[in-house]
């Protein structure tokens, strides 16, 4: 679906100031994946992201990313069609709602794409269905008098709408407290059934652990290496090089191991942490 | 845009540094009047040469400089060509022409001259606000000003307005970049050229600006009140204004530059030394 | 008499349209000197509405908030009010009055009129308590945002006040810079003896404090030491999660493991090893009595 090679970024290029943001960076994403993205701050997950989208144009001779069959890379592109294709949400997007009610806000895509008007309505009543609104109770209201709850799943229909086949999310549960995260990220899950390709840049180990099938690790502008959530959490080398956190499972699970019991370290799953220990205490009755 | 840096504090250890912000803005003022006065290339040179050295002296790097300037290059660039191009001087000889374009050595002189002048005219500014916090400044305007407090001015009010201003900027273009790029993403087009269309498609981003500026007055205001902020009244400074010796030694010399500019402007030395052969 | 006293306080808000919505219903808690009391709920259960009671920013509609005996009513005693009372914010970009981090801390300061030499002495006491004294001469741009809400710390700090309130200061960072300010704050509480109340919706930082006070829809539903956590039930019926320790202790006792009710990960990881070997040194005392037995037999 995406697919990144060799790709470097440079901010001011040709002047004293210029700084990379990218090095060489290759990548696969496949149709289906739920993609993470890790990594600390200035790591160039956010470069790597916006060019996804045309957003940040591929630079001369920086290397190729194809998006659904479309070049990026090549000089003439139609932007439209790429960010119809790929939808973008970014960090606190509730913070971009504009317009005087919520059903003309989630129109404002469709409406971009050219669509009829007819069908931008359609497209907005399935979004903010699809987000788990009442499309009747709220499409009238203005969206700077809901909570903030709901605003979020708004600024998400406004995305939706464009029906993008490809989902890159920015911090998406950033500022929410613990129900709301998890709204978040079932709903997210509900979308990918519309959308199968989510890429999600998260510093919340807990939520990249439990939902994403594939975690690139950045560093300093470099993919450090694409990894499943036990390879990575496993392993030692990666989290002390990169300063990966733990989630809070794995911490437990690679403690209660480090103290002798024997528990696989890299458990990322409640659950799974439970039957092991379970499994622990039956076993030593055996 | 990310590279911004009007209104960034270069912190270093130097004299210009140290010295007063109400002497680095009366030299400021003095200084701007002065390259209004500049004309011939010497004056030129010799006002260049008086920034290089507080350049130097400021231990600001000369890149540092420049980077805050590369916004303001661009603009002088194109006046300057423009003004090459279509300067024309009756009853001269053009030195090069292409259609409606001709190049005279007038017009040379003329451009490099302008931009010269707006070179210097930015470069000092700039080394303000790279050299003084925008506290220092606005202190400084606070008590240059104070004489008017005795008109009722809000002298203190305007100068707090400024501070938040200067600190709010860079964090409001942050922002307008982030909701530029998401509005960008859900397909909006602000690459118009007709400018009606081009403002209206401005509107998603102006109105969330708007609304996160007031929240983040709202709750300026409250962290402002939260640490016993109560207006002017019984309120001291961490660093009081005070002015030393070379201060007033920085001022006399940029005043004898001044006067020095004049002399080249209005051909005093030439006067006196016609006076003087006279005699 | 407690030093930050609630009594009986209901408020509501308007919003907008003359619709009100009532934010807290005859909330009553009181906190003494040194303590540290995490205030938790959900989204909309009236925890910021609170904080912002407690040092005059809005005032009840019924009942009173006292500070060390002065009621926020009184509009003569705010600023002695919240001279005793910081309170720290969510938005650590909402919070720097100026672009350098040693003339904001200064801020507070400087309003109380203080002499100069005072004001630096405070401003550089305050930055090395929440350890920014390397970024005093930086501007907000080029700070993360543990940092931020570092220097925000340090500027309520510099006004040397006996309480702080954390009003969600967590809540927009980044699971390193949550670490940096909680460890910050736990250092006040302990070293300077700072009361400190901390509205939160990380359960992990909440189960840290000495005290804990859930509100749900603007009622005060418990306040209690960490023992709370035993009956989780008063956590879950707010709508709030549970600490993760917590969770997986009440998931092995539904699985008959007795791990107690560990509320960090330390403590879970010992009470789980010494669950697990105390059931292997009774299976083993069993298994000597059985070979003992057997041998009788």
């Amino acid at each position: 679906m995406i697919s990144v090679q060799k790709l470097s970024y440079v901010y001011s290029p040709k002047t004293p100031f210029m700084s990379q943001a990218l090095f060489n960076v290759d990548l696969e994403i496949e149709e289906g994946d739920f993609f993470g993205i890790i990594g600390g701050t200035g790591a160039g997950k956010s470069t790597l992201v916006s060019h996804f989208n045309a957003l940040t144009r591929v630079q001369k001779k920086s290397g190729t990313v194809i998006v659904d069959g479309i070049d990026l890379s090549s000089k003439k592109i139609n932007v439209k069609s790429v960010r119809e294709r790929v939808g973008m949400v970014f960090q606190y997007p509730e913070h971009q709602l504009f317009d005087d009610t919520v059903e003309k806000d989630v129109m404002f895509g469709p409406k971009n794409l050219g669509l009829s008007p007819d069908e931008q309505r359609a497209r907005a009543r399935e979004a903010i269905e699809l987000v788990g609104l009442n499309y009747n109770e709220i499409k009238d209201r203005s969206p700077f008098e809901l909570s903030g709850g709901q605003k979020r799943r708004v600024a998400l229909a406004g995305v939706i709408a464009m029906k993008p086949k490809i989902l890159v999310l920015d911090e998406p549960t950033a500022g929410l407290d613990p129900v709301g995260k998890r709204a978040v990220m079932e709903l997210i899950v509900k979308i990918k059934t519309m959308c199968p390709t989510v890429v999600m840049i998260s510093h919340n180990m807990d939520e990249v652990a439990s939902y994403c099938n594939k975690i690139a690790v950045m560093r300093r502008g470099e993919v450090v290496g694409v990894y499943t959530p036990r390879e990575l959490f496993g392993s030692e080398r990666v989290i002390s090089s990169c300063g990966v956190r733990l989630p809070l499972v794995t911490e437990i699970a690679s403690k209660l191991a480090c103290s002798g019991l024997n528990v696989d370290p890299s458990i990322t799953d409640e659950d799974e942490l439970i039957e092991a220990l379970v499994a622990l205490k039956g076993g030593s009755h055996a | 845009m990310r590279d911004m840096t009007f209104g960034q504090y270069y912190p270093a250890k130097s004299i210009v540094h140290r010295a007063d912000p109400r002497f680095k803005l009366i030299i400021l003022l003095l200084y701007i009047v002065m390259t209004m006065f500049c004309e011939s290339f010497v004056s030129f040179g010799l006002l260049s040469f008086f920034v290089i050295i507080t350049v130097i002296l400021s231990r600001v790097p000369p890149l540092k400089v420049l980077k805050s300037l590369r916004l303001v290059l661009v603009i002088v660039l194109i006046t300057t060509v423009l003004m090459m191009v279509f300067y024309t001087e009756e009853g001269e000889a053009a030195l090069a022409e292409w259609g409606i374009f001709h190049i005279y050595l007038g017009g040379i002189y003329a451009s490099v001259k302008l931009a010269w002048r707006l070179m210097l005219l930015v470069t000092m500014p700039t080394l303000l606000t790279l050299t003084s916090t925008p506290t220092e400044l606005c202190d400084g305007l606070e008590s240059l000003m104070s004489p008017l407090k005795k008109l009722r001015f809000p002298v203190h009010e305007l100068a707090l307005i400024m501070s938040i201003a200067l600190r709010l900027i860079p964090t409001l273009v942050e922002e307008t970049d982030k909701i530029t790029s998401a509005q960008k993403a859900r397909g909006a087009a602000f690459e118009s050229r007709n400018p009606f269309k081009k403002i209206k498609a401005m509107i998603p981003v102006l109105i969330p600006l708007f609304v996160s500026s007031f929240r983040r007055a709202d709750e300026l205001a409250d962290a402002m009140d939260s640490r016993c902020y109560r207006g002017a009244n019984g309120r001291t400074r961490m660093k009081s204004l005070k002015f030393h010796f070379g201060d007033v030694v920085a001022l006399l010399i940029w005043c004898v530059i001044f006067v020095a500019i004049l002399f080249l402007k209005y051909n005093w030395l030439g006067w006196a030394f016609i006076t003087a052969v006279g005699l | 008499m407690p030093f930050l006293d609630i009594k009986s306080v209901d408020y509501a808000y308007n919003s907008g349209d003359d619709e009100y919505i009532q934010a807290l219903r005859s909330v009553s808690l009181s906190i003494e000197r040194g303590e540290f009391v995490a205030l938790v709920g959900c989204n909309g259960s009236g925890k910021s509405t609170l904080a912002r009671l407690c040092n005059g920013l809005i005032l009840p509609d019924r009942g009173y908030v006292t500070v060390d005996g002065m009621s926020t009513s009184d509009k003569k005693s705010l600023y002695d009010i919240r001279k005793r009372i910081g309170v720290v914010f969510q938005n650590p970009d909402n919070q720097m009055v100026t672009s350098i981090v040693e003339d904001d801390v200064a801020f507070g300061p400087e309003n109380l009129g203080l002499p100069p030499d005072e004001i630096r002495a405070r401003v550089d006491w305050a930055l090395n308590c929440v350890d920014m004294s390397a970024y005093a001469k930086s501007g907000p741009l080029r700070l993360s945002g543990g940092q931020k809400q570092r220097v925000a710390i340090a500027g309520v700090l510099a006004l040397k006040p006996q309480m702080m309130i954390l009003d969600e200061a967590t809540g927009m960072l980044d699971p390193d810079g949550r670490a940096e300010v909680m460890r910050v704050v736990e250092k006040l509480n302990r070293e300077e003896n700072m009361a400190v109340l901390m509205i939160t919706h990380f359960m992990e930082e909440a189960a840290r404090a000495d005290r804990i006070i859930i509100l749900d829809h603007g009622r005060v539903v418990a306040d209690g030491d960490k023992k709370l956590f035993e009956t989780p039930d008063v956590f879950t019926r707010a709508g709030l999660d549970l600490p993760i320790s917590v969770r997986l202790a009440q998931k092995l006792r539904a699985r008959g493991l007795d791990v107690g009710c560990p509320i960090d990960i330390d403590s879970f990881v010992s009470s789980a090893l010494s669950a697990l070997e105390v059931q292997r040194g009774e299976v083993k005392s069993d298994e000597e009595k059985n070979s003992n037995g057997g041998g009788e037999v």
